[in-house]
């Protein structure tokens, strides 16, 4: 009970911290600009909150690593955690993109031999069972498509996916739970 | 002995018949060995065309091949072994790669034989499985070719340990995820009525995408209400309290928006507690920082009356998003907490 709203309590923090370092930055910023800067903000403090023990968490990082201009932002709020969290910065850096594509393609040469193997034992007919193989393709074109969704989900087999969506759909949802309380709070203010 | 078997046998041609039955002579020792010797005679059968029930009528077994006919369905088993008790649902996803007359067939042997001591046998198939393939490849390629030109299913359960570790490792695989996809269903609003993976899929998919297009419109938001970025907080807070309190739940009654706020909120409260804990004993990834807090709340919650309280106060607000009504003046219940805040910072 009381560690959820800590949670959100801890998360709002350090996003107000991100946004007052980009404010100081830059100063006239479009609006563009500043939707781009509240939401990193919102998701390295969202990262940084779930102490990067998470695969997606460690690749919104990386992922936001990758553009030079956060670097700031990224040092302040995650480099106070570097100290606590030595690990899992060397995890931020590993999970560069170009290991990420070498695990890509050295799973689809196993999943290419696989299935060059199957098709020639099963050449008797044994996938034609249509029901089967068309509720198979489904499942496959929807597993890659929350692959796609989930921040560093592309080189995770099946199982870690759906962890990963489960503890990424819950602190989604409190992230979106404290941005829309904001909002709304700001709006009652602005509108007095 | 053998040579019923011999006589009954109308699929393959002698000479590998005879060598079949050499084998089956030095096999009929060992009960497991029985496993792999009898994948041949069905499978002959089946390549043949034959019912699968005529297959077990006109072979009668022999004593000694007793043991093997239930241990066929054993055998079949082989390639998907069932390792729980719950043979149906398990057998059913497990069969999904084979065609339709190997599943008929090892159907109709799984409702003749019922569980018989099948761990046992299963470990007895591990431990033999090796011993099989090097008596294989020991006796020369020419019988594996053989048996493959007549059924290839035979020669993947033939390939021994590799196979056997596999498919174990696939059904344990399976099952695994099937439990995780149970989380997700209760974590999903409106997933009760759907079952099976793709549909399921469809509306986690759905659910994230709808979370992050929120994300999305929200930052969008705060950036044209903040023109400068400088979102006063000490101020926000004291005068407008957003910050939920947890306790003092009924005291919010009198505004309606704003209960509905809180038991949003209280939902995603409730709602990372419950799946924090349930997820403890699986994934390690998952934090260990809820479990001191979890332990007296969550085990109340019943999971249906949780979904229903959240999906109606999560339609509402966005109803109320949408409309954008007047807020009517809050009671700062909260401000304990928001004090509290105001002190960390």
């Amino acid at each position: 009970m009381h560690s959820a709203s800590s949670i959100k309590q801890k998360f709002l923090k350090k996003w107000i911290m991100g946004l007052q370092l980009c404010n100081s930055s830059k100063k006239n910023m479009t609006i563009m600009e500043r939707r781009k800067a509240i939401k990193l903000s919102a998701d390295l403090a969202l990262a940084s909150v779930r102490n990067y023990t998470t695969r997606w968490s460690r690749a919104l990082v990386a992922s936001a690593s990758q553009n030079d201009d956060n670097q700031a932002l990224l040092q302040h709020i995650i480099g106070s955690d570097a100290a606590k969290h030595k690990k899992a910065s060397i995890n931020v850096v590993a999970n560069s993109t170009t290991s990420v594509a070498k695990k890509i393609a050295s799973k689809k040469i196993l999943k290419r031999s696989w299935g060059i193997r199957r098709v020639r034992k099963l050449s008797n007919g044994a996938l034609k069972d249509p029901p089967y193989s068309i509720a198979k393709r489904l499942v496959k074109k929807r597993t890659q498509l929350l692959k796609n969704l989930v921040p560093g989900g592309e080189s995770m087999d099946a199982i870690s996916l759906i962890e990963e969506t489960l503890d990424y759909m819950v602190w989604l949802r409190a992230q979106v739970d404290v941005m829309r309380s904001l909002a709304r709070a700001s709006e009652r203010l602005d509108g007095k | 002995m053998n040579n019923h078997g011999t006589t009954t046998i109308t699929g393959g041609n002698d000479a590998s018949v005879f060598e079949r039955q050499q084998e089956r002579m030095k096999w009929q020792q060992e009960q497991s060995f029985l496993i792999v010797n009898d994948h041949q005679l069905p499978n002959i059968m089946l390549s043949s065309m034959q019912p699968f029930q005529g297959l077990v009528g006109n072979i009668k077994p022999d004593p000694g091949m007793e043991n093997g006919w239930p241990n066929f369905s054993n055998g079949c088993d082989d390639q998907f072994p069932p390792l729980m008790a719950d043979q149906n649902t398990s057998k059913n996803s497990s069969l999904v790669s084979l065609s339709p007359k190997k599943r008929k067939a090892c159907e109709n042997l799984k409702l003749k034989e019922v569980s018989k001591e099948k761990e046992d046998k299963d470990k007895k198939i591990k431990g033999c499985s090796e011993v099989i393939s090097t008596e294989n490849s020991s006796k020369g390629k020419s019988k594996v070719t053989e048996i493959k030109k007549q059924d290839f299913i035979h020669v993947r359960a033939r390939r021994g340990q590799a196979t056997d570790s596999h498919s174990l490792a696939e059904r344990v695989r399976r099952e695994k995820i099937s439990e995780r996809m149970k989380y997700l269903q209760e974590l999903v609003p409106g997933c009760n009525k759907i079952t099976g993976k793709a549909g399921m899929l469809d509306e986690i998919i759905n659910y994230v995408q709808s979370l992050q297009k929120q994300v999305e419109f929200l930052s969008m938001k705060l950036a044209a209400l903040h023109p400068r970025l400088d979102i006063d907080i000490d101020n926000l807070i004291t005068k407008e309290m957003f910050e939920v309190s947890t306790l003092g739940y009924s005291s919010e009654m009198e505004n309606s928006t704003y209960f509905h706020l809180n038991s949003l909120l209280e939902m995603g409260n409730n709602q990372i507690d419950m799946m924090l804990r349930k997820s403890i004993g699986g994934p390690v990834s998952i934090p260990e920082t809820f479990v001191v807090s979890s332990n007296c709340y969550n085990q109340m919650q019943p999971s249906v009356k949780w979904d229903a309280e959240l999906q109606n106060p999560y339609r509402m607000e966005f109803q109320q998003e949408s409309s954008a009504l007047p807020y009517q003046p809050q009671k700062i219940t909260g401000f304990y907490e928001g004090s509290n805040l105001k002190m960390e910072m």
